[in-house]
């Protein structure tokens, strides 16, 4: 019989290299449900999955692990182009092998009965808010195209764990693109090991911080075989009392010889209250590398504010816009109908009912979800 | 061997033959190793300090012997045996105005480093701590007549008119508590300097103070103390060398730095430990309207460094300035960079850094820049270079930024690489022979930061710095 009762993930989501502890901004400690599995078998992902580094790190893993009914591996064949996305559940791993392509979409949303792909699953037991989690491992094959999708778009009264680790091989490439657009905290980790020559991982996160929202993320490459090139770029609007923690790590591994990794950050400040804290972190142990990093943190500027009122917006209306772009974005890049309900169902809750129908009309886009999905 | 590891540049070492003499200590006092109360109250009484600061001394040494360090902080310092350091090492000598009074083997020292040179020459006034003591101290007559007061922490406490002063401000900057090694800097302190620069006046010569630690496996816990009150403007200048021994040495020294509105100070230091020094020193600044404070600073030695100069730019309109470089060799581990907290309305920061790593060294450049509710529209940069100059050496930047007023705005850029063989081909192009071309691009990395030194300390950074090229490829 399971017994339900709650743990303490205690200084998760750290990066390699850390700051002074004062600042409080080395990583976020986490009260989760804890249920007791006794006696159930665990179908487990295979042996090779357990030595990919998860962005929110080895706790986290064996705490998803605990909690999951069964994990779902998923293998691509070699040369295979997969066209249907493969949806993760709590506990996945994907196996995409040499020239293979797919996609993989994780995707968290408000009520759970809306959703019908992605699911990440709601914890039973959750103290408050609720809980939910995603650990999804993904191994790319020499050649190999990997495209990953990350939506949080959850209400205020959920706690969302995300972790996600990938390992590439020779000449793979990797593109993941996350939208963290709601939760009451989110907390998400990504590693990437570029082990292979010439393997190349892109991401693009895109966040929003509002009320007394809570983000904390943590991002790692190691780049490990020559030539790999890494290119991280971050922006976010923060608003309201929001608090953010961003970590970025490019980890030049020694051998990596030719590689280059740059990691760009931009950060929208709308409010007083609001607590931005970004790590931008290179660790270079190979001469004939490139490592750049870069950071801005501000308001609108006074030029844009300028152009824009010009026009007729008051200063409400222009920052509205930078936070409509987001929703613009994940929309677009939403692969199936259920998943755009879940962005738009979070817009209506941000921007207002309104604007969350113009954006469908303004995208030419069908906002609901249809029975394929 | 590939194409690209020849083409890699070959800069020597710091030349450190003019750091690395010694002269006896036979005749010298020099206490137990190990922290005990009672070394702590021989030190005391043997400076005849008021009881305050004895009080400050004791409770500091039960807040060091309480504190742990953080587990995942930076280089490790294993190697530093506390029961193997000495805190207190004098040389018996009285403090000196001429250094004709100063002893031979210690004038020598000082000599050979060019300080009462430079005195002659650029400085309005110079300390000169041998060990734990200072050994010379005097400042020009026009200076002094100002009302500037430069002496050192022991003189001034026996001063009645500056006594409640020290007790003002003595560690309420740096409390004991701030971190392991500030409290053992309380409980063991001894030597630094005192600056009172009165309100409106410029001090048109840089003051100097000189440190030099002779004695093997012992400590140096100097404290300097600044107060540049409004309006006033200083330059302060810190040289600290030591010889190399295969026993570990500890610098453990603490700078609390009062900058009132309007008023402006420079800190320049140069700091060339010998590689077995664990170098783990605190400096803060904080900093009034409309003042400004600006920090140059070039560490080249030590075994290991945890070094991060503090601002806290707690009055409107306030700026802070932070130029550096650090050099890491063979068997050093420099954990250097800055932190500045902008509390004031309309404050601005900009940090410059760059750092070379060679031989294996590993540098670790780490900041912090924090802005607080109530600096409204106050601006930022942080820029880091790192150059590698092989492949067994390392370099890491890791900067933090915490912003909590919409208004306001930072940036931060860094880079990492080794010379681009585009540059040095480019120079080629031009006449210049490869290594040329490579000197040149390494003299150019490090030109921002000795162009803002005084000239003697230029050339100082330079001779350091050592860029030999030679034409050594490969």
């Amino acid at each position: 019989m399971a017994e339900n009762s709650t743990a303490t993930l205690s200084r998760v989501n750290t990066p390699p290299a850390q700051t002074w502890n004062y600042l409080r901004t080395n990583d976020i400690t986490l009260q989760v449900p804890s249920v007791s599995r006794k006696g159930d078998v665990y179908f487990a992902l295979p042996r090779l999955f357990e030595g990919i580094e998860c962005g929110m790190g080895r706790q986290v893993t064996d705490w998803v692990e605990s909690q999951a009914k069964d994990a779902h591996y998923v293998e691509v064949r070699a040369g295979e182009k997969r066209e249907e996305p493969i949806v993760a559940t709590m506990d996945t791993g994907v196996m995409v092998r040499a020239g293979a392509e797919a996609t993989i979409v994780v995707c968290t949303g408000g009520n759970e009965d809306s959703e019908s792909a992605a699911q990440s699953e709601a914890l039973d037991a959750s103290p408050q808010p609720a809980t939910s989690a995603a650990l999804v491992r993904i191994w790319a094959e020499r050649d190999a195209r990997v495209h990953v999708l990350e939506f949080v778009a959850a209400d205020d009264d959920r706690q969302h764990l995300e972790s996600v680790g990938i390992v590439a091989g020779d000449r793979a490439r990797v593109d993941v693109r996350q939208f963290f657009l709601g939760a009451r905290t989110t907390a998400a980790g990504l590693a990437c090991s570029l082990d292979g020559a010439n393997a190349r991982f892109d991401l693009s996160c895109r966040y929003l911080g509002a009320g007394e929202e809570r983000l904390d993320i943590n991002h790692v490459v190691r780049m490990r075989g020559k030539n790999g090139r890494a290119n991280v770029s971050e922006s976010g609007v923060l608003d309201g009392h929001a608090r953010k923690a961003l970590r970025a790590t490019i980890d030049l591994v020694h051998g990596s010889s030719g590689s280059e990794g740059t990691e760009l950050e931009n950060v929208l400040v709308l409010s007083d209250d609001v607590t931005n804290k970004t790590m931008p972190v290179i660790l270079c142990d190979e001469d004939d590398v490139a490592g750049n990093h870069g950071a801005t943190i501000g308001s609108v500027g006074p030029e844009q504010i300028g152009y824009l009122a010009n026009r007729g917006l008051a200063l409400e209306e222009i920052e509205a816009l930078y936070v409509r772009a987001l929703f613009d974005e994940a929309v677009l890049a939403a692969p199936t109908s259920a998943i755009r309900a879940t962005v738009l169902a979070r817009a209506t809750t941000v921007l207002g009912e309104e604007v969350a129908r113009d954006l469908v009309e303004g995208l030419g886009l069908d906002g609901t979800a249809t029975e394929e999905d | 061997m590939s194409e690209r590891t020849q083409n890699r540049t070959h800069v020597d070492d710091v030349d450190r033959s003019l750091y690395d003499f010694t002269y006896s200590e036979e005749g010298y006092e020099r206490y137990d190793d190990g922290l005990t109360p009672d070394i702590v109250r021989a030190i005391s009484q043997k400076k005849d300090e008021p009881e305050w600061m004895l009080n400050m001394r004791l409770a500091a040494l039960d807040t060091y012997h309480a504190k742990e360090m953080a587990p995942n902080w930076g280089p490790s310092i294993a190697g530093l045996d506390m029961d193997h350091i000495s805190t207190y090492v004098s040389p018996r000598t009285k403090q000196a105005k001429n250094w004709d009074d100063v002893p031979d083997d210690i004038k020598n020292t000082f000599e050979r480093l060019g300080i009462p040179e430079a005195e002659r020459e650029s400085l309005a006034g110079v300390g000169a701590q041998y060990d734990s003591e200072i050994v010379y101290h005097n400042m020009r007559e026009e200076v002094a007549k100002s009302g500037v007061i430069y002496t050192t922490i022991e003189d001034a406490l026996h001063d009645p008119q500056w006594e409640p002063v020290v007790h003002e401000y003595f560690g309420t900057l740096i409390p004991p508590a701030d971190h392991k090694f500030a409290a053992l800097h309380y409980a063991v302190w001894s030597g630094g300097s005192f600056v009172y620069v009165p309100e409106g006046v410029t001090v048109e010569y840089p003051l100097q103070s000189y440190f030099r630690l002779n004695a093997e496996g012992a400590g140096q816990f100097e404290h300097t103390l600044i107060i540049v009150e409004k309006g006033a403007d200083l330059h302060f200048i810190e040289g600290c060398s030591a010889p190399k021994y295969y026993e570990a040495n500890l610098h453990a020294g603490a700078v609390e730095l009062f900058v009132k509105d309007g008023a402006r100070l420079r800190y320049s230091t140069i700091e060339n430990w010998s590689k077995n020094m664990y170098n783990l020193n605190t400096k803060r600044a904080r900093v009034g309207a409309d003042a400004k404070m600006e920090w140059v600073s070039g560490s080249f030695g030590s075994h290991v460094s945890y070094l991060y100069p503090t601002t806290i730019l707690a009055g409107d309109r306030g700026n802070c300035e932070f130029t550096g470089i650090t050099f890491a060799g063979a068997t050093q581990d420099l954990d250097t960079g800055c932190k500045v907290i902008l509390n004031g309305a309309n404050t601005t920061a900009s940090v410059d850094t760059k750092s070379i790593s060679k031989d294996g060294g590993c540098n670790t450049f780490r900041s912090s820049v924090v802005v607080g509710r109530r600096a409204a529209n106050a601006r930022c940069s942080v820029s880091c270079q790192s150059l590698m100059l092989d492949d067994i050496s390392r370099s890491d930047t890791i900067p933090a930024m915490d912003v909590r007023n919409a208004t306001a705005s930072v940036g931060h850029e860094a880079t990492i690489g080794r010379i681009s063989d585009d540059t040095v081909l480019y120079l080629m192009s031009r006449g210049c022979s490869e290594a040329e071309a490579r000197t040149m691009v390494v003299g150019g990395f490090a030109n921002p930061v000795s162009k803002e030194l005084p000239l003697e300390y230029a050339v100082e950074m330079n001779n350091l710095i050592k860029l030999e090229m030679e034409g050594a490829i490969g």
